[in-house]
């Protein structure tokens, strides 16, 4: 959601209540961030990049948020919310495990791919926005984790993997993620989805069926 | 590292480097230190180069001797601390004379180690670079990969290798890098070693099985504990 597709605020009486002006400015502070970060990164960011791609002035801004950061954590808040409901939906439209599995690998991995800046901002740019981000960030993963030890029950030897499967796999299927962010080629994960799916369902259903599945 | 003493002696006493050429590889050194001890606990966006200098007890006109900015002495580091944990990696998969799987058990062993003994340095190169920058991220890069290339051999292991996914080395190794930035972000360094079994578990199954890569866990446990 880009500022300018938002348009300028209406100035004088324009019928909106605060309540609705307030929601703008905050929404346009979110977008404001996100463009900003695209340009030149969090680490070089300034509060002035921000309002000015956000269009409000610095007094809205603080009327909003205390700092930077926590501007970055709203904006990165929104990305994960919307993941969770994409995920949530992909889930639902399924009924067994792996393909469950793969329908929201599926949605997250086009999502990223029609969106590069909001793909960059939570993989790369939240693991260096501070502590309170990253913590955000992992909180994030770990609530996929149980979704995918559900994989667990899909075969016998599935019980005596070890506990940090999820982790690990989940860990794999991120940091492959962020280097193709990283090289500028968040275009490709959507294509990408076969490599992705095949290495969540790899620790659950073995190599063969896990290849079948995927591709 | 050792101690260094209050700010108003710029150069450490006793130990003194010899002459021009050891002074200034000592400035390097702790102005790398300071770099990767401020960026490891703060975060690459935060640190300024004010706190560099000080921490490094050297002047602005030291630092500017060595490097031209902030960002040059994070990519030295980088180049520094990955030089030092690949020789260590690559030694250990080289010296081990058993199967694949042991030579993995034996790599993964050195860089677990290594990372737990610098977690500083390891925190930069396994968590910070990535976002830090296209330079710093092309050097994480190229770590991983020369990773990577350590478990091609596993894919003749495999019956069906021809059909493994391209990337899946590359992918596996993403994997062991997030399991360890995970505990450094932590501050877990201590808990690095006890997940050796379990991440090498992770990264054999692919080629050599459940089964085998279970055992090949077990006998890293084993030597865990036994050390």
């Amino acid at each position: 959601m880009p500022a300018e597709e938002l348009g300028p605020l209406p100035a004088g009486r324009h019928g909106y209540s605060r309540e609705q002006v307030a929601h703008h400015q905050r929404e346009r502070l979110i977008a404001g961030l996100a463009e900003a970060v695209a340009e030149k990164g969090y680490a070089a960011v300034t509060l002035s990049d921000i309002v000015r791609h956000a269009k409000v002035s610095r007094r809205v801004f603080y009327a909003n948020f205390e700092s930077k950061e926590q501007c970055f954590l709203a904006a990165f808040d929104v990305v994960v919310d919307h993941l969770r409901e994409l995920i949530a939906e992909a889930a639902a439209s399924e009924s067994e495990w792996p393909q469950q599995a793969i329908a929201a690998l599926r949605a997250v991995l086009a999502f990223l791919a029609e969106e590069p800046n909001l793909a960059r901002l939570c993989l790369l740019e939240s693991r260096i926005a501070g502590p309170v981000v990253i913590a955000r960030f992992n909180e994030a993963v770990s609530e996929a984790a149980p979704a995918l030890a559900k994989g667990r029950a899909e075969r016998p030897e599935g019980e005596r993997l070890p506990d940090s499967t999820e982790d690990s796999t989940l860990g794999s299927l991120i940091s492959l993620a962020q280097r193709e962010v990283a090289a500028g080629e968040a275009e490709r994960l959507g294509a990408l989805l076969p490599d992705f799916a095949e290495l969540l369902l790899l620790p659950y259903l073995g190599p063969a069926d896990a290849a079948r599945l995927a591709r | 590292m050792r101690a260094l003493p209050g700010r108003e002696s710029r150069q450490p006493p006793g130990d003194q480097p010899v002459g021009r050429e050891g002074a200034a590889a000592d400035q390097r050194r702790r102005i790398l230190e300071a770099t990767a001890e401020l960026i490891s606990s703060q975060g690459y966006s935060e640190t300024t180069m004010e706190e560099i200098v000080r921490r490094a007890k050297v002047g602005y006109a030291t630092f500017y001797k060595h490097y031209p900015d902030r960002e040059a002495a994070f990519l030295a580091l980088l180049d520094a601390a990955i030089a030092h944990t690949t020789e260590r990696v690559e030694g250990a998969y080289r010296r081990e004379e058993g199967p694949w799987p042991d030579r993995m058990g034996a790599a993964l062993g050195a860089l677990f180690a290594d990372v737990a003994a610098h977690p500083a340095a390891a925190r930069c190169v396994l968590v910070e670079a990535v976002a830090a920058g296209a330079e710093a991220a092309a050097k994480h890069e190229a770590a991983l990969k020369r990773l990577a290339k350590l478990m091609a051999p596993g894919r003749e292991l495999n019956p069906r290798s021809d059909k493994l996914p391209e990337s899946l080395e590359e992918t596996l190794c993403g994997g062991v890098v997030w399991v360890l930035g995970q505990r450094l972000m932590a501050g877990e360094a201590d808990k690095i070693r006890a997940l050796l079994p379990e991440t090498l578990e992770f990264l054999l199954r692919p080629y050599v099985g459940e089964q085998e890569a279970a055992r090949e866990a077990g006998e890293a446990a084993e030597a865990i504990s036994a050390a």
